[in-house]
């Protein structure tokens, strides 16, 4: 059994030994735990990773005649500034205003450009008042110049996460990156075995107010983040899907851009690499076997993003030593994987922690406060508007061609219901392809006469149990009309329009009870 | 050696493929192929003691050859050794060193471009 203050007191007299989590993993193999805790003093711990739930509180000074900004734009994009006068929150995944930059330049890329000392424009709008008659101003601003920026992130080092694929025909741009179809790849983003909140699964040490290492300052641990969880599955002691994290703060003055920067998740939006790196006491032998633990004890859960749902179906459960491989197999396929963060980097920070320690830089803290531990479960968000399924629509009259008809005998049929869209299907009615007027006129002016010949054989389709919004949106993506709708085994139930979903939102569904 | 080919539709019919493989003994890798009625342009790997005269057989049949050269660069500035670029690529390309420093070979890659879409950083480019 050791203190944290007599740890201290060893780094003081340059006594202390201090390891990363990789050198720690084959230390307690090869010693074992009770050799471990009595040898080792601190383990650090790294992850590079993108930290969506990231940003700054930023305070930029006075002016004169003073302003009290309502809207605040740092080149183009908007910092939050219902706060006072001139104080910002700037958050990571912020797009840029001007739809022309939009995603390829938000909130992280304006962090990384802060601490890399760039100049930055600031625009700022107020409706003006006695004590601050100043309506509007814009100006550059840089980092050396501002009286605060300290960056607060809300929701940080996640205790594990899933790793993502795609079941379906086309490619996905997801958080996790871009997925391929037909499961096409494999991404993950934790750090395994060098993940901070794996290698102290119970907060037995980490809890708030602990010194870190953030983005290449010192900063702090200010309580746990926002959806920590503490009630998932373990398996080895550590969560096997994601639970808990951290709420960190540092300041962004004294950082360095080698340890965070501003980046794009391709279609999805801006996010930040936050480098962060946590020292872990070695207090007693249980700590040093939780610190032991390796990227082939952690598991991970394999999910489909495929399924837009809140809950995905896990594929295959795995583990990061698997994962890290760079391959997988799904289904009897072999798999690439990519990792999201970057393991290098994770590397070097635990390393440039255990360099601060070791040169008796950087003390150890004792928690104020510990983490909560159990009884953390996080809360989906109900939508009042009850949840529509495609099964819930009204369908309407069933029009159907079949593939050897006669393309005069389509054009009337589709003149004569006003439809655009046609499904074509087999005598069992399942799916074969789909027409469209379009097609129809096309293949008239070509002399083509049987509908074989002109379908589209790739549809896009509705399945009855996915909800509404999700067709709305697959519409929208693939900027057409109308979609047929398919049962379990492949049977047309229906057509799907753009039309119906916008009335459905209009008016709500037909069997609403109470309005809102 | 990687090239593009690029060929007027006349020859779409013509087997200048077989006979270049038959009469040089080369052998021949198609990465990507965009043929229409219109012509076409394929991107091939071409390897065997006698590519540079097969190249030259090519030629004088009307195909336009192209030699690539250094496709794909990577700005280390930039990129932070993430890996997300590893599992697109479908040539495995790009691949990942003892030290986890993530590498992309433009010996291999063949210019599809679906790591620039998705590198977070933009830290990878091809040239064309
Ligand atoms: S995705 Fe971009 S940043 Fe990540 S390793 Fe590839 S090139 Fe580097
Ligand atoms: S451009 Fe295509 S082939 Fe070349 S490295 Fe990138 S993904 Fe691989």
């Amino acid at each position: 059994m050791k203190t944290v203050d007599e740890i201290n007191q060893r780094i003081k007299d340059g006594d202390a030994v201090v390891v990363t989590a990789a050198e720690m993993t084959r230390i307690v193999r090869e010693d074992g735990a009770e050799k471990a805790a009595e040898e080792i003093d601190v383990v650090t711990t790294g992850t590079f990773g993108a930290m969506c739930s990231s940003g700054v509180f930023i305070n930029f000074g006075h002016t004169d005649p003073p302003i009290k900004m309502t809207k605040t734009y740092l080149n183009g994009v908007e910092a939050y500034s219902g706060l006072a006068a001139v104080d910002a929150y700037l958050g990571a995944t912020q797009p840029n205003r001007s739809p022309d930059i939009g995603l390829a330049y938000g909130g992280a890329h304006i962090i990384e450009d802060l601490i890399r000392g760039e100049e930055v424009e600031l625009v700022a709008e107020a409706y003006g008042t006695d004590c601050y008659p100043l309506t509007e101003l814009k100006t550059q601003i840089t980092l050396d110049k501002l009286n605060q920026a300290i960056m607060v992130n809300p929701r940080n080092c996640y205790q594990n996460y899933a790793a993502a694929t795609n079941s379906t025909e086309e490619t996905l741009y997801t958080y996790m990156g871009t997925l391929l179809p037909q499961m096409g790849n494999v991404t993950y983003s934790s750090a395994g075995e060098l993940s901070p909140l794996l290698n102290d699964p119970y907060f037995q040490t980490i809890g708030l107010g602990t010194r870190i290492f953030l983005c290449g300052a010192e900063g702090y641990i200010i309580g746990e983040g926002t959806q920590h969880s503490t009630e998932s599955e373990r398996k080895n002691g550590v969560p096997v899907s994601p639970s808990g994290t951290l709420m960190l703060k540092g300041d962004l003055k004294d950082m360095d851009s080698e340890y965070v920067r501003g980046a794009t998740m391709p279609k999805y939006g801006p996010t930040l690499y936050v480098g962060a790196g946590i020292p872990i006491p070695v207090l007693n032998e249980d700590i040093a076997l939780r610190t032991g633990i390796s990227d082939e004890d952690i598991g991970c859960r394999i999910m489909d993003y495929g399924v837009p749902r809140r809950s995905r179906p896990p594929v295959k459960e795995t583990n990061y030593q698997e994962l890290r491989s760079g391959v997988i197999e799904l289904e009897g396929q072999d798999v690439p994987t990519s990792s999201l963060s970057s393991y290098k980097k994770a590397l070097e920070i635990a390393e440039e922690l255990k360099a601060w320690i070791d040169k008796g830089k950087f003390l150890l803290t004792n928690p104020v406060e510990m983490l909560p531990s159990t009884g953390q479960s996080v809360n989906p968000l109900e939508i009042r508007r009850p949840f529509i399924l495609v099964k819930d629509l009204k369908s309407k009259k069933l029009i159907l061609a079949y593939p050897t008809d006669d393309i005069s005998h389509v054009a009337k049929k589709m003149v004569q219901n006003n439809i655009n869209h046609l499904p074509v299907v087999d005598d069992k009615h399942k799916l074969l392809g789909i027409v469209t007027s379009w097609d129809i006129a096309n293949a008239v002016a070509k002399g083509k006469n049987k509908l074989m010949d002109v379908m589209t054989k790739k549809v896009i389709i509705a399945r009855e149990d996915e909800p509404a919004d999700v067709i709305a949106r697959r519409l929208d993506k693939h900027e057409i009309s109308g979609l047929p709708i398919i049962d379990k085994d492949n049977r047309v139930k229906g057509m799907i329009t753009a039309e119906d979903i916008s009335r459905l939102i209009v008016d709500g569904p037909d069997d609403e009870e109470e309005g809102d | 050696m990687k090239a593009w080919l690029e060929f007027s539709p006349k020859k779409v019919n013509k087997a200048i493929i077989s006979d270049l493989m038959r009469d040089y003994d080369i052998s021949f890798n198609i990465h990507r192929a965009d043929i229409t009625p219109k012509g076409g342009k394929m991107l091939v790997e071409i390897s065997g003691n006698q590519s540079k005269e097969g190249v030259e057989f090519l030629e004088r049949e009307g195909i336009h050859v192209s030699p690539i050269k250094r496709v794909v660069k990577k700005d280390e500035e930039k990129c932070v050794d993430c890996g997300a670029c590893v599992s697109l690529c479908p040539v495995k390309a790009i691949s990942n060193t003892e030290d986890w420093t993530i590498e992309v070979d433009d010996q291999i890659c063949i210019g599809c471009d679906f790591c620039t879409s998705s590198c977070p950083t933009r830290a990878i480019k091809v040239t064309k």
